[in-house]
C-alpha cells in the first residue's frame, strides 16, 4: 500500500501527516518531507500517524534522521500511532527522544 | 506449536524492494489462514519484511538474485522459511541490539531491522546449506511479548 505524506505549518508547529504503509519502498517520501520540515524552524514537529497501518525499520530510520536534523530543543511528537507502530518505536528506544502521544 | 500443514505454499520473487509487497501479501494470507490476530499477523509480517529487506539491501546488494519464501500454517501458528543464495549471513550474529549507553539519535540504525525481526517471532533458526541462507521463523497466535524490554 502506498504512503501519502502531507506537510503544513500551524503556528510554531510543523505538521507531517502520514497515511498508508511506511516501509523500505515508501520511506523515501517521508524522509524528503522531514528534510523540508527541518528547515522551517518550528519548535515542534508533529508527525501524525493514526492512518499508518504498518511501519518497518525504514520508518525508524526516518525518525532518527528527523531527530538528527532538528535542533535539540525542538520537540518531535508522534501522534496517534497504532500499538504495533508504538512498539516498534519503543523497541528501538526512540521514545527517549521522541514524544509518543495519543492525540 | 500447533500442527502445521505438511506441504508448504511457496512464493519465489526477484530480490528487489518492489517485491516486498508481494511477500507481505503472501505472509498475511498465511496469517489469515492460521487465524492469527492482528498483533501476531503484524509481528509475522514485520519479521519477514525485515529479513527480506536485509537480503535485498545487504545480501545481494542490489544485484540480481531470488528470494524463496515457504509458508506452512496451522491452527494458531505460522512457520515461514526464507531462502536466498547471497553470501552467508546469520541474522542472529548480525543482530545489532540498540545500545543503552548511546542516545537514540546517535545510534547506528543498521542492524536494527534484524533486531526487530528477532524480537517479533517466537522461534528463529538459521542454517547455511548448499550455498543458501535458510532462515526459519515461527509466530504463534499468542506468543512473544508485545513490547520487549526497552534498551
Amino acid at each position: 500500500m502506498p504512503l501519502s505524506v502531507s506537510l503544513s505549518i500551524k503556528g510554531d508547529t510543523t505538521v507531517i501527516e502520514l497515511s498508508g504503509e511506511l516501509d523500505a519502498e515508501t520511506a523515501g517520501d517521508f524522509h524528503q518531507t522531514i528534510e523540508k520540515a527541518a528547515g522551517h524552524g518550528s519548535t515542534t514537529v508533529e508527525i501524525r500517524m493514526a492512518d499508518v497501518g504498518y511501519m518497518a525499520s525504514a520508518g525508524l530510520r526516518s525518525l532518527v534522521f528527523a531527530r538528527q536534523k532538528v535542533a535539540d530543543n525542538v520537540t518531535i511528537k508522534v501522534v496517534g500511532a497504532i500499538e504495533p507502530v508504538c512498539r516498534t518505536i519503543r523497541t528501538a528506544g526512540l521514545d527517549r527522544s521522541i514524544v509518543i502521544s495519543d492525540e | 506449536m500447533a500442527e502445521l500443514a505438511r506441504t508448504p505454499v511457496v512464493l519465489e520473487v526477484p530480490a528487489t524492494i518492489g517485491a516486498l509487497g508481494d511477500i507481505a501479501a503472501f505472509v498475511l494470507r498465511l496469517a489469515g489462514r492460521a487465524g492469527l490476530g492482528r498483533r501476531a499477523s503484524y509481528r509475522l509480517r514485520l519479521a519477514v519484511d525485515e529479513l527480506a529487506t536485509n537480503i535485498v539491501m545487504h545480501g545481494y546488494r542490489g544485484g540480481d538474485g531470488r528470494i524463496t519464501v515457504r509458508g506452512r500454517s496451522g491452527p494458531g501458528g505460522v512457520q515461514i522459511t526464507i531462502e536466498d543464495s547471497a553470501p552467508a549471513f546469520d541474522p542472529v550474529a548480525g543482530r545489532l541490539p540498540p545500545c543503552p549507553g548511546v542516545p537514540p539519535q546517535d545510534r547506528r540504525i543498521g542492524g536494527l531491522g534484524i533486531h526487530l525481526a528477532l524480537t517479533s517471532v517466537d522461534e528463529f533458526a538459521y542454517a547455511h546449506r548448499d550455498g543458501r541462507n535458510i532462515s526459519t521463523l515461527t509466530v504463534q497466535a499468542e506468543g512473544t511479548d508485545p513490547c520487549p524490554p526497552r534498551p
